[in-house]
């Protein structure tokens, strides 16, 4: 169920929204958070269907803000829409599109129309803010989501991120790489349980997961982490660990297979299913844990600068 | 030594590596040392390399790293009784969704154990079909196509030696083609007379005994024993051939996942744990009420009765939750120290024929169907005695619950599936209104749902809108599904993982079946001396007797 209210007020969208929750006999209080969206109207739907998809193991109240930034110079006008049912996943879904001088007040525009009692979270699906927590909007969030590899320009983008790094700020260029850690990490808790000396990680050029993948190896085994990067290659291609007594395991996936191979001095090479992490899974994933990330703040601001980058 | 080695420069980084440092010089001297006690050669290199084993720790794990997931290690699961319903429904859909989710070990070996004369293709189109039926992440062929590699079928009976022969040729196969390192688990799901004979056949065929460095599991499901004598009879013959740390005993109506909820519920909270006593606490109506008869299980149901395979584990595991202390961790350890104390504080009433009831459910109509009765099922002897319905009260002798009676019910063909905790208040002291506004006042209570919808209610009185004043029950709603996932994992999947993980943290002990035992033994042996159970028609809560034990203590049994 889709209602457009165009030249419309915040106050006129929450009666509206309070009216279809009455009529359609639902509550809004299993709403565990509200998500903020910064896109722009080409990306909207499949934003949405991103957010609503991950809306189906976190409800939530998605508020999406449309081409804020293109409007900026435009007569000052709201137009909304809000979405519901079928059309908005395990929540409601509300468009904001502000034209004029309502595009550089966004915080209190939103603040109406947010879950109360519940967290704030923010993601620009692509264009990425150069201090995320002094947007207006992510000033307001608990936590910031990024994607520096869907911005125009990732690795300036990522730079900036780095430079203004706060704790409540994560990039998806982390959360794709959670398959890969795992794996890795599963493999060392087998024997024999030895040290690992170096380590090597192959992947496409200018890809931002695999130099923080070689930054978290680094961070976390202290040892020397060697980068090998082609631009024939896509995506995170390996992982290879040497260990004291120079035996080598790998865990390799190429040409966008659904699988990886993981390979051990005097063992079989052993095929797992790995499927390429889809948005949706990246953007659940952050929904639920809703606390700084440690790890990742060590890996970009003490592991980024123990890898030699591209 | 932190201190005076890293000075002003003390910042958290510089402390990790210190203490990485640390670790790393200690588990040297250890192996060092013990190089020297023993004699050198091949020997002593393994023995040194089994000391820093114990000394590892992952460099790539850290504490505080929440999103990495554990990765079962390589390993097979062998299924006993693979044909069955469980294992259609619940195993193999649930390894199914293990693998998708990437829980599940590269190389992972499946082998099914069954009569049936099958090759090793046969059973995987059985696997296949089961696992896609009832999956509960989407059907992908690629997760099939690994997990089909690993899949083995074993042909035989129980009593056939030569079958456990082959047993152990396939894990030994499977062991050198797919890289399980020795690490193989047992699920028994299988009727529990079988379970002597099957440990005594996998001891003698070498398969109980695992080799250095790799594990051997076994997982039993309830009922553990008839009672408590027959229950440590199981033990011993299971303990003989399996070291205690290695046998499982799986409750999977009682999930991980719902253990931790009550947990979290009473023990991270500060509005619950101050009125969670005898002080505000009337009572505690404990019940799972089923909607299905015995379906094909006459066999096994027959002389077992509800008691027996409700309450013995499943309701006093719910019982001692509800009304244990707080553990002072949440290890395994720390919380089955708390559910001992209190199951060893449970008293069983005294006036056995007062506060005990139990029914045989009747023919009748469960809700829109019409059903037989108990005695007309079949396979069910026409005098059998067995019940279906058994409810009793129980009392805690400690100060928390002093005069706070339990109810526990459980019953076939009742009014609806359900299962749930709820915790009634006593009345106000003093209501300061006339008596005519709380008439329709009940009394407060905290239900805690464990299935269908599991979440939590709250029960209090609200102001009926209007001149008059008026005040009546209403509900305040918490619903798991709702606030949070959709798509939780299924009790087994987490019971399987935890088995292959070797984390045992919330399976019941021995000690606890023996206690839950020794509770319910005096109640069954007095029901032994007693003739038909009241009949109850299908479809409704239970026999009259169940509703005039309460009202003995002036309460009434909630309407879930």
């Amino acid at each position: 169920m889709i209602v457009t209210l165009s030249q419309t007020t915040t106050s006129a969208i929450s009666s509206k929204i309070e009216n279809l929750h009455k009529e359609r006999g639902e509550v809004a209080l299993g709403r565990v958070l509200t998500m903020l969206i910064c896109t722009t109207s080409d990306n909207l739907e499949s934003t949405l269907e991103t957010a609503n998809e991950a809306s189906r193991e976190h409800p939530c109240r998605v508020i999406a803000i449309v081409d804020a930034e293109r409007n900026k110079h435009e007569d000052p006008r709201l137009d909304a829409q809000v979405r519901f049912g079928a059309d908005a996943g395990a929540g409601e879904i509300i468009i904001l599109k502000p034209y004029g001088n309502l595009t550089r007040h966004l915080d209190t525009l939103v603040i109406p129309l947010l879950v109360p009692d519940a967290p704030v979270v923010a993601w620009w699906p692509t264009r990425v803010p150069e201090d995320p927590s002094k947007d207006a909007l992510g000033a307001m969030a608990r936590n910031r989501i990024t994607d520096a590899l869907r911005a125009p320009n990732p690795e300036a983008a990522f730079t900036a991120l780095r430079a203004h790094w706060s704790s409540q700020d994560v990039d998806m260029s982390w959360t794709r790489l959670t398959r890969w850690r795992a794996l890795a990490a599963a493999l060392l808790d087998q024997p024999p349980h030895l040290a690992v000396v170096s380590a090597r990680v192959t992947g496409q050029s200018h890809y931002l997961p695999v130099d923080l993948l070689a930054a978290w190896l680094a961070v976390r085994l202290e040892v020397p982490v060697t980068l090998d990067q082609k631009t024939s290659e896509h995506a995170i291609t390996g992982i290879y660990l040497t260990r004291e007594d120079s035996s080598v395991v790998s865990i390799e996936r190429h040409n966008d297979e659904d699988q990886a191979m993981i390979t051990q001095a005097g063992a079989q090479a052993q095929a797992i299913a790995m499927p390429m992490r889809t948005l949706e899974e990246c953007l659940s994933e952050e929904l639920r844990r809703l606390d700084p990330d440690e790890i990742y703040a060590e890996v970009i601001n003490r592991g980024w600068g123990m890898i030699d980058h591209d | 030594m932190g201190n005076s080695s890293s000075g002003q420069s003390s910042t958290p980084d510089s402390e990790t590596k210190t203490s990485a440092a640390a670790v790393k010089a200690s588990t040297g001297t250890t192996s060092d040392s013990s190089h020297a006690l023993v004699t050198p050669g091949a020997d002593a290199s393994s023995q040194s390399g089994a000391q820093s084993d114990e000394h590892w720790s992952n460099p790539l794990r850290d504490p505080s790293d929440l999103r990495l997931p554990r990765i079962a290690g390589p390993c097979s699961l062998v299924i006993f009784g693979v044909t069955g319903d469980l294992s259609k429904k619940k195993l193999l859909p649930a390894i199914y969704d293990l693998a998708n989710r990437g829980l599940l070990p590269a190389g992972f070996g499946l082998i099914g154990f069954g009569r049936r004369d099958w090759s090793d293709e046969q059973f995987g189109n059985f696997v296949k079909e089961n696992m896609q039926a009832h999956c509960r992440t989407p059907f992908k062929e690629t997760t099939w196509s690994h997990l089909a590699k690993g899949l083995r079928f074993v042909q035989g009976n129980f009593d056939d030696e030569q079958a456990f022969t082959n047993l152990s040729k396939t894990v030994s196969e499977l062991d050198r083609d797919r890289g399980t390192m020795g690490n193989h688990a047992f699920y028994m799901s299988v009727p529990p007379k079988a379970f002597p004979e099957v440990s005594r056949q996998l001891a003698k065929s070498g398969l109980s005994h695992s080799t250095k460095g790799a594990w051997r599991r076994v997982i039993i499901e309830k009922p553990f024993g008839h009672d408590l004598k027959s229950a440590k009879e199981l033990d011993r013959v299971i303990s003989s051939v399996f070291d205690p740390e290695s046998v499982f005993r799986i409750d999977h109506y009682l999930g991980k996942e719902t253990v931790q909820n009550i947990l979290a519920l009473r023990f991270a909270n500060m509005m619950f744990e101050p009125v969670w006593n005898a002080n505000y606490v009337s009572h505690v109506q404990i019940t799972m009420a089923e909607d299905i008869g015995i379906g094909g299980r006459a066999g096994y149901y027959d002389g077992i009765g509800a008691a027996r395979d409700v309450i013995q584990n499943h309701l006093l595991q719910l019982m001692a939750l509800t009304a244990m202390e707080e553990p002072v961790s949440f290890s395994a350890a720390d919380l089955t120290a708390e559910k001992t104390k209190v199951l060893s504080a449970i008293r069983v009433p005294k006036d056995l024929e007062h506060y005990t009831a139990r029914g045989q459910y009747a023919d009748g109509w469960q809700g829109s169907e019409k059903v037989v009765g108990y005695l007309n099922e079949k396979g069910i002897d026409k005098t059998s005695t067995t019940e279906t319905y058994a409810a009793l009260r129980l009392d805690v002798d400690t100060r928390r619950w002093a005069g706070v009676p339990f109810y526990l019910r459980t019953g076939k063909r009742l009014g609806k599936r359900v299962t749930e905790i709820a915790l009634e208040f006593k009345r106000a002291p003093h209501l300061p209104f006339e008596t005519t506004a709380t008439r329709e006042l009940g009394a407060n209570a905290i239900v805690i749902r464990i299935q269908p919808d599991e979440g939590v209610t709250l029960r209090f009185g609200a102001k009926v809108p209007g001149t008059a004043m008026e005040v009546r029950d209403v509900s305040m709603d918490f619903s798991y599904g709702r606030s949070f996932t959709e798509s939780s994992p299924e009790a087994y999947e987490r019971l399987i993982l935890d088995v292959l993980l070797g984390d045992p943290p919330l399976f019941p002990t021995t000690e606890e079946v023996n206690l839950s035992w020794n509770i319910l033994d005096p109640v069954e042996e007095y029901w032994s001396t007693l003739g038909q159970p009241q009949p109850y028609a299908s479809g409704t809560w239970g026999p009259a007797q169940s509703d005039e034990m309460l009202e003995r203590d002036g309460n009434h049994w909630r309407l879930p």
